[in-house]
């Protein structure tokens, strides 16, 4: 195989290698481009019955809401 | 100091007259085998279809050559030309500094707090005697007005204004500087751009002609630390050094990039600032500008320091914006494609836009597809390394040619073959799609990229 077929078959490969990058590219380009978050939906998992209230933003005060430790318990019979 | 300079310009040939030497000498050594094969490229021409798209082809190639050669000529002539006026031969209006112009950079910022420091302290530093510097926060949601005035009030012997506003766009901020601007020129940049300290002295110079309304800088890449960045500095510089020049020859540059536009207030305002019914707003704007007959000048010794994209998917968001963008800029002024009588050569300016937007990356693409297949289908792989080498040596002669005339990294030359070998495929994708889109009126959003802090 001489150069110029070497070449010629390099050539080839990466133009079809960067043509299919570029379709990749694109369409995960137009795909994280059209993600955005919806406002209108609702959480399905969430019971619309329940009031609501926050989960995480509740203040931490120790020992207000601490339950006592249990004792370990005993293996003596 | 001299023969440091003598070297540097002997590398820079060097490297320049090696390279276009060596793909050259492969485009001739490879013409033997495709003498060879001559035969069988004769399957070609048997199919319709197929001798349809050899010859359009042939006939892209033509158009190429004859634009890489006219551009390559008016940039060297425009070349000569500001080389005269340097030695001073010119007369010179604005020589002492008690007689330049008031000169007002507007800088308009949506989440810039990563560059705004850097991009405003780079402005304090400029050489000019008269000018002020105007911030715009477009209603950033980060600490972009913060940290613009922590510099404001660092600034002493400058006046720097911050504003801030709710969020309208890039345009509207510009527009809202222009109204607040004091000086009788106006320039204007992005929030993450870097200027060189003779910007204002360098450009001001171009307004001694009352015919001049707008003059475009020269923007170069600042973060150049990848592959990726490196092919767009290169982009860049071809961009500027060939077209640009060469547009300014004829003192019809069809771009006035975002980064660096300098412009006569009272020429702004005839036009009624920038509109917000394109994503290209700058070159909207100068296409009005040329409409009205205004010339438009470039300096290549204005620089505007960027950091581009280093990503592949935010480079593809930036130019999937630029295309849809002058074409929606193209399309504002479409009646003038059909009157080169009445528009003159603000006709040609448009169809030369529209060769770069449309026929160039569909041709491109066409072209890979079609060598291909025929290599594919025919065993032709020689035809389609021909077909590419003659393109890699446009690109090589033509960045050869910048990095002489720019004077910039010779090693850039070596990104011309990374350019057509790896980027222009992936981006053409992307250009087409764009065009498909915009045709289509698909809607779209800005699109802010995420900056890196590299300023």
């Amino acid at each position: 195989m001489d150069l110029i077929s070497i070449l010629a078959t390099v050539i080839l490969i990466t133009t079809v290698g960067t043509m299919v990058v570029g379709l990749g590219a694109y369409g995960a380009f137009k795909l994280r481009d059209k993600r955005k978050p919806s406002s209108g939906r609702s959480d399905e998992t969430m019971n619309a019955g329940d009031p609501l209230e926050p989960v995480f933003l509740t203040r931490y005060v120790p020992g207000s809401t601490a339950e006592p430790e249990p004792e370990p318990a005993s293996h003596e019979r | 100091m001299e023969i440091r300079r003598i070297g540097r310009y002997a590398w820079r040939y060097g490297w320049a007259a090696l390279a276009v030497g060596g793909v050259v000498l492969l485009l001739v050594t490879s013409y033997d085998a495709v003498r060879d094969s001559k035969g069988s490229f004769m399957v070609l021409l048997q199919n319709v279809v197929l001798a349809a798209i050899t010859y359009y082809l042939l006939f892209f190639l033509v158009l190429l050559i004859i634009r890489f050669a006219m551009l390559i000529l008016y940039s060297f002539m425009d070349h000569l030309e500001s080389l005269y006026k340097a030695s001073g031969k010119d007369t010179v209006r604005y020589r002492e500094d008690i007689s330049l112009p008031m000169v007002s950079l507007i800088v308009p910022a949506y989440n810039e707090g990563l560059v705004i420091q850097p991009a405003m302290r780079s402005l304090l530093a400029l050489d000019y005697p008269n000018y002020e510097i105007l911030v715009v926060d477009d209603g950033s949601t980060d600490d972009t007005y913060e940290k613009a005035m922590v510099v404001a009030r660092e600034a002493t012997g400058v006046e720097v204004r911050v504003i801030t506003k709710r969020n309208g766009g890039k345009a509207d901020a510009l527009n809202t500087g222009m109204s607040l601007a004091r000086g009788e020129f106006v320039l204007n940049m992005d929030g993450d751009t870097k200027l060189s300290p003779n910007t204002l002295r360098a450009c001001i110079r171009h307004f001694e002609n009352a015919k001049v309304g707008a003059v475009a800088g020269n923007v170069k890449v600042i973060n150049r630390e990848n592959m990726l960045t490196r092919i767009q500095a290169l982009e860049y510089v071809e961009g500027l050094a060939m077209a640009r020049k060469a547009q300014s020859f004829g003192r019809v540059v069809n771009i006035i990039p975002g980064p660096l536009g300098m412009f006569r207030k009272s020429v702004l305002q005839q036009a009624g600032g920038y509109d917000r019914d394109t994503f290209a707003e700058d070159c909207d704007l100068t296409l009005k500008l040329l409409m009205r007959g205004w010339h438009i000048e470039y300096e290549p010794a204005a620089i505007a320091w960027v950091e581009t994209p280093s990503r592949l998917q935010d480079l593809l968001k930036q130019r999937y914006r630029w295309t849809r963008g002058i074409l929606q800029a193209t399309s504002k002024h479409s009646h003038v494609l059909w009157q080169p009588r009445k528009a003159g050569i603000n006709c040609y300016i448009l169809w030369y836009m529209l060769f770069e937007g449309v026929m160039w990356p569909f041709s491109n693409l066409l072209g890979n597809v079609f060598f291909v297949f025929v290599g594919l289908q025919y065993g032709l792989a020689t035809l389609l390394f021909y077909w590419w080498l003659q393109l890699t040596v446009l690109d090589v002669v033509a960045a050869a040619y910048c990095v002489v005339i720019e004077e910039e990294e010779p090693s850039l030359i070596f990104f011309a073959i990374m350019f057509r070998l790896f980027y222009i495929n992936i981006i053409d994708v992307s250009k087409v799609f764009a065009t498909i889109d915009e045709w289509r009126g698909h809607s779209m959003t800005w699109g802010k990229l995420e900056r890196e802090g590299k300023l």
